[in-house]
């Protein structure tokens, strides 16, 4: 018997009561499942903290589910609707796409373009056969009868590539020219690569075209005994323009199309002009045909759009500038943005408090992998509390399903320990199906620039524990502050990332005090704005975590689960955009830091991002500002300096990623550091958006700037910020029960924040006169 | 050599002393540096010289490729690529067995006229023998060599068919073109006739079942009037040479017709192992037979087919054998006829075509040319056979692969005996390694082990094992960099049993979707006992490397 397994998500990361939720349920081994609705309110299972803590509330949904089995189309390509038939060439054909290769020749096929059924053996299409050569195929449902380039293709370089077909002589001829320009290959063209082949055979049928063979690009259709249709054999790199013609076009006719990307008058049946319809606020997934019929092609799997394309020649960053220059479209066969799986419940959101909820579902003995928390959240109909935690699912987006443990070699230096992995982080490293962070890499390398919520997120589950670091991470690590916020019997609501993003200003406005989480890393323009005009117009905010505000992403509005990213310049990252692709498709903007794009998050929380280190944190000691009767209120209570030297993250309250206050990165002059950090081991490296020439001595026990500062300022309108600098402050507060000074600490702050009006010590702003 | 280190972050806790710890002495990473200065072992010049013809890529010019009609396959099995050296475009012949295929029957058609005359006759005759007996070895090779029976019967068809055919020949008038077809209805029934046996029978006793038949069909013929117990064969049979020939036509006819016997014979062998036939059967290997079956391979029934068609040939050829000596001789039968045959194809290699053709060619040429060397010839006959089962694996066309593998046998003898394990890369590794960014690696790393060798002591095993994490003397921080650095595939990690209770060390896979393995049965109590465990495999390796 196979071993059970349960996995889900929801369509939804965050609902109101009243709302529509529907969970998506696959499992293994087994057709059903005990569900049974929780409020989770502790995630850390660490020895230290309270342990895990869950909440069981009656629900109809509660008891066994009917589950089973379901599939998910891993890969990305583009489907035309054809309805015409017009792509079943029955009579002469070419095709031909400019291509850009990177991970051929494995023994793998890859589909190019083409209507292929790869189970029956029927159609025709263009595709790099399993040692790297460009191959053009024709099937009649017993054989393939295929040509194969002379060559093979160099991986990382731009191609214009053609095959065409003579219905009557039965003829084929392929063309494979290089197309590089000095800025858009891997190579110079210093290297002796003859890249050109220009073969013909004569073919011993016609294909067989049947009429239910969809035309795909970057995939071919294959069949399973259970699972019906699907895609296979996925490409991997980037096609720019593509197309069919009726006819065999002539060598100089190819040519021409190889020099200008723009295809002859006649005899066009589809041409995808991959660069059609950009505009300045985006790009969506339709391929627009210029051709007479319209044949638009719909991405599945988000390709990536808008990549440097066969004629970018370095002048232009950006598809905004020469959207002619960037048709690329880049394929990955190990793409998930949606799993697509049948509903398995729907739910209308009855009243409940405002939380973090999951849908709790065992099978089998409901350990392992056979249980399952599908999380979401509910935020108030009408918010009433005067607190809101702002939970930064657009981050949990970031690192969900993250593999670093297994495929990064450098997470080890960096985390400066063996990594510890769980069933489930083995299983996610087995499965293609629940896709990739924005941590990994994709098959050929390439980084993973978008993440989405409609699959089983792994690693937002309340008990999982980031392998590498060996402590909790983003969700469970989060549920540190919820659990300290229920333990104190706060008055709570909380509000997600999306919230943020879809209603602005609005989402945060009704709340006195916004608590944000642990490593609120991603952030869009919308929410930083948002967050901005909130604390300018009197919130208040305490940023309790390390390295925030960080990444500038995007998200399509109409398709708020799925979040982008480029990775460019500088920052802690894992992969770095290839040169002309900076710009997020889903938006415009460009991406990168928002320190490099004049929005360090100094301006906003006073600190930003100055060093990690994953395997030892430190306590704070109060800084002398934090005597003056402006801040010395949030120490009530607390005897000696030294705070926080305990916690669930490395025993220490500041460490893990830390934050620091920097005056040229536009610290609120006014900014007090009430407490900071220091004595970091040599782990503890600088940032690299912080050097400019990198020198010995950039680790903890040699610069100064290395340390986590706890930071206050006043905002107009009575608002206020607190940063603690620190994602290891959240994972302190449990400690002990949660009756500890970081404890004391924040129910300092949380009191007097939550308050309207004016704020403790607000009237002793006058000059030191240093008598005493 | 030990002396104390002193915790910098110490500073941060003032009142408490400041924290020291037994380390090593310092010792400078450069020293290994200095120390190696060349290699171990002598590093002559290596490279190899291309002396033969490598043809350029067509470029943009169009190429035509061919195929043999109506199939799909190329006229030649040409691969495109670069040279790794150079990056030059050039192409590969992969197989060039059709060039000499199609060179050696080009040889054998026009060798008539290059015959010296006092030789005509000897050699035109021995050559129609040749291209019988070759497209006999054919039809045997399919028996033994793709279909795995040990079937010693094949001349007992041949001979069946040529008795049968050159009776009905001489008693009812068959036309000589009726012989081989005739021939093969009578090795098609005798076929089936020994197949039956066949699924039951295996290797040995099969040999000695066909062996016995074949001696029967001797004894039967010599004794038996009807078949010319008294003439010493069956003859007058009618033949496709006409008889008012000059003899030198007569000849020359009969060896072309031997020749065109052998094609066909080529051709049949092509069509029954290189299709879905053979490829069934090389599925199925000897003593592999249980696997393949369990697989869903129905070998029996493939040896079966494979035998009948063979059987059905070999009568045609027995048709035509009586066709072409007007009649047949009780020598057919005899043993000397199958241990010569049987020798064409153990000299050529079995399981090859061109092993059964050159074989026979050898053997013919020895047996029927070399008259005047008398019994000499058995003898040599023998020695090349008794040298070829002694020395060679697959026969002469067996030699090639044979000297590649013992070649390769030697490379890697000589590079162990030169390399020390885990160290530099050789030239003769080295060029033949495309990324040459490894080959520094390899010195790096190298050099780097040598020197953390010289760290490992007692006292900074015990520093690890009482803080596993955060900040380390400087001796330990070295070993761990380099430990943490390690590529991803065999890198040690940890995995959890019960959060908190129980770990256990596994190995990561370094590819994506390869879980990690278990490298041993131990658990753990804590993380930190965890880390120390996995730390101590990781100075084990280092050590032990």
């Amino acid at each position: 018997m196979a071993q059970i397994k349960v996995f889900g998500y929801t369509d939804k990361i965050s609902v109101k009561p009243g709302d529509e939720l529907t969970f998506h349920v696959h499992a293994d081994g087994t057709d059903k499942a005990m569900a049974q609705l929780v409020r989770l309110i502790h995630g850390d299972e660490h020895p230290s903290g309270p342990g895990f803590i869950e909440e069981e509330i009656a629900s109809p949904l509660n008891g066994e589910w009917k589950v089973r089995k379901q599939y998910t189309q891993v890969g990305s390509f583009l489907t035309v609707d054809d309805p015409g038939q017009r792509l079943g060439q029955n009579g002469d054909f070419t095709l031909c796409a400019f291509i850009y290769p990177t991970l051929h020749g494995n023994g793998m096929r890859q589909a190019l373009l083409g209507r292929w059924d790869i189970y029956r053996n029927e159609g025709f299409a263009l595709w790099i056969n399993q040692k790297g050569f460009l191959e053009f195929g024709v099937g009649d449902g017993e054989e393939v009868d295929y040509l194969a380039a002379e060559a093979p293709l160099i991986r990382n370089m731009w191609y214009f590539v053609a095959a065409s077909y003579d219905r009557k002589s039965g003829k084929a001829t392929l063309y494979q020219e290089c197309v590089a320009t000095r800025y858009n290959s891997l190579l110079s063209k210093v290297v002796p690569y003859d890249y050109r082949s220009h073969v013909r055979e004569t073919f011993r049928f016609t294909p067989k075209n049947p009429k239910d063979l969809p035309f795909l690009v970057a995939g071919a259709r294959d069949w399973h005994e259970v699972r019906g249709p699907f895609v296979a054999q996925n490409f991997n790199g980037k096609i720019d323009r593509h197309g069919m013609f009726d006819r065999v076009l002539s060598r100089e006719e190819l040519d021409n199309i190889r020099d200008t990307g723009k295809p002859p008058r006649s005899g066009i049946i589809a041409y995808w002009d991959t660069t059609a319809g950009y505009t300045d606020y985006g790009i969506g997934d339709e391929v627009r045909d210029i051709g007479p019929h319209g044949l638009h092609s719909k991405g599945y799997n988000r390709p990536v759009r808008a990549q440097t394309g066969f004629n970018w020649n370095g002048r232009n960053d950006s598809f905004r500038l020469a959207p002619q220059e960037y048709g690329g479209v880049e394929f990955h066969n190990d793409a998930v943005i949606d799993c697509k799986w049948e509903p398995t419940k729907s739910w209308t959101v009855p009243e409940l408090k405002s939380g973090a909820y999951a849908m709790r579902l065992r099978a089998g003995d409901g350990k392992g992998l056979g249980e399952e928390y599908v999380v979401f959240f509910v935020r108030a109909r009408v918010p009433k509390a005067r607190i809101a935690f702002l939970v930064p699912t657009a981050s949990y987006l970031a690192y969900a399903n993250e593999h670093l443990s297994f495929d990064a070699q450098m997470v080890q230096p960096i985390s400066g320990q063996p990594p510890i992995v769980s069933e489930i982080d083995i299983e996610l490293y087995q499965t293609k199906d629940f896709g990739l962070s924005t941590y990994d890499h994709h098959a050929d390398d390439a980084g993973v620039c978008y993440s989405s919520y409609r699959r089983p997120i792994l690693n937002m589950r309340p008990r999982s524990r980031l392998s590498s670091m060996g402590i909790t991470w983003q969700f469970p690590a989060d549920l540190s502050i919820i659990g300290w916020l229920e333990h104190l019997n706060y008055d709570y609501e909380v509000l997600t990332d999306e919230d943020l993003h879809v209603d602005g200003l609005a989402a945060l406005k009704p709340y006195n005090l916004v608590i944000n989480g642990s490593h609120p890393e991603y952030y869009s323009e919308e929410m930083l704005d948002a967050t901005e005009d909130y604390i300018a117009e009197g919130g208040r905010l305490i940023y309790m975590g390390g390295n925030g505000y960080y990444w500038n992403i995007g998200f399509r509005p109409e398709e708020p689960w799925c979040m982008e990213v480029r990775k460019l310049d500088s920052g802690m990252r894992a992969w770095n955009a290839r040169p002309g692709e900076h710009y997020l498709v889903t938006n415009g903007q460009r991406s990168g830091l928002w320190k490099n794009l004049g929005r360090p998050p100094q301006k906003l929380t006073g600190v930003g991002f100055i060093s990690q280190g994953f395997e030892s944190a430190r306590p704070y000691r109060r800084m002398p500002d934090s005597y003056h009767r402006r801040a010395s209120w949030m120490f009530e209570g607390i005897e000696g300096e030294i705070i926080g030297d305990f916690g669930l993250a490395h025993e220490g309250a500041a460490g893990i990623e830390i934050d620091r206050y920097d005056l040229s990165l536009g610290t609120p002059p006014h900014t007090l550091i009430v407490a900071a950090s220091g004595g970091h081991s040599d782990n503890y490296m600088l940032v690299c958006e912080e050097i400019l020439y990198a020198y010995p001595g950039m680790t903890g026990t040699h610069d100064y700037r290395i340390r986590a500062d706890i930071t206050y300022f006043t905002a107009p309108h009575d608002g206020a910020v607190v940063s603690t600098g620190s994602i290891a402050f959240g994972q302190s507060l449990p400690f002990n029960n949660f009756d500890n000074n970081v404890s004391r600490l924040l129910k300092n702050i949380v009191d007097a924040f939550a308050k309207k009006g004016k704020l403790p010590g607000w009237a002793w702003t006058a000059e030191e006169k240093q008598w005493r | 050599m030990t002396t104390t280190w002193k915790n910098p972050i110490s500073a941060f806790d003032p009142e408490k002393p400041v924290e020291e710890v037994v380390t090593n002495d310092y010792l400078s990473p450069q020293s290994q540096w200095d120390a190696t200065r060349s290699y171990n072992v002598p590093t002559p010049p290596v490279g190899r010289l291309r002396y033969y013809h490598k043809w350029a890529g067509h470029g943009d010019k169009l190429w035509h490729r061919l195929r043999y009609w109506p199939t799909r396959r190329r006229v030649l099995d040409i691969s495109g690529g670069y040279n790794s050296k150079t990056l030059r475009r050039q192409k590969t012949i992969e197989d060039k067995r059709p060039i000499w295929w199609i060179l050696s029957l080009l040889a054998l058609a026009i060798a008539p006229f290059f015959i010296p005359e006092n030789q005509q006759n000897a050699l035109l005759t021995a050559g129609a023998v040749f291209g019988i007996y070759a497209a006999i070895n054919l039809c045997w090779m399919l028996i033994i060599g793709t279909a795995g029976i040990y079937s010693l019967a094949t001349y007992a068809v041949v001979g069946a068919a040529a008795y049968g055919s050159a009776y009905m020949s001489i008693h009812m008038g068959l036309p000589w073109w009726a012989m081989p077809l005739v021939g093969s209805v009578v090795g098609l029934v005798f076929g089936i006739i020994i197949a039956i046996p066949a699924t039951r029978l295996e290797g040995f006793y099969y040999a000695l079942l066909t062996l016995g038949l074949v001696e029967l069909c001797r004894v039967y013929v010599i004794q038996s009037r009807e078949f010319g117990s008294a003439t010493g064969g069956l003859y007058g049979a009618d033949s496709y040479i006409p008889q008012d020939w000059p003899q030198h036509a007569q000849l020359l006819l009969g060896y072309y017709a031997g020749l065109v016997l052998m094609i066909l014979g080529l051709f049949l062998f092509r069509f029954v192992n290189g299709k879905r036939l053979g490829r069934v059967l090389r599925m199925a290997p000897e003593k592999r037979e249980a696997f393949a079956e369990a697989t869903g391979v129905n070998y029996r029934a493939a040896r079966i087919q494979v035998f009948l068609i063979s059987s059905l040939a070999l009568g045609f050829i027995g048709g035509f054998y009586s066709a072409h000596f007007r009649g047949a001789a009780p020598s057919l039968f005899s043993f000397d006829t199958m241990l010569l045959s049987l020798a064409m194809l153990v000299i050529g290699g079995l399981g090859r075509a061109e092993g059964a053709v050159l074989g026979t060619l050898i053997v013919v040429f020895i047996d029927r040319v070399l008259v005047d060397w008398g019994p000499m010839r058995f003898v040599l006959i023998g020695t090349l056979m008794l040298l070829v089962v002694l020395f060679l694996r697959g026969g002469l066309f067996g030699i090639k692969e044979q000297f590649r593998a013992w070649r390769d046998k030697k490379k890697s003898e000589n590079r162990s005996s030169r390399a020390e394990k885990g160290g530099e890369m050789l030239p003769e590794e080295a060029t033949e390694t495309e990324n040459k960014d490894i080959i520094y690696f390899r010195r790096f790393d190298k050099m780097q082990r040598d020197f953390l060798k010289k760290l490992i002591t007692p006292e900074i095993i015990e520093e690890h094992r009482k803080r596993p994490l955060g900040q380390h003397s400087e001796a330990l921080e070295r070993v761990l960099t380099y430990f943490r650095r390690q590529p991803q595939n065999d890198k040690y990690a940890i995995t959890v049993i019960e959060p908190f209770k129980s770990y256990r060390l596994v190995a990561l896979s370094g590819t994506r979707g390869v879980a990690p393995r278990l490298v041993e049965d131990k658990t753990y109590g804590s993380p930190d006992e965890a880390y120390h465990a996995l730390f101590l495999r990781r100075v084990q390796d280092l050590l032990e490397a």
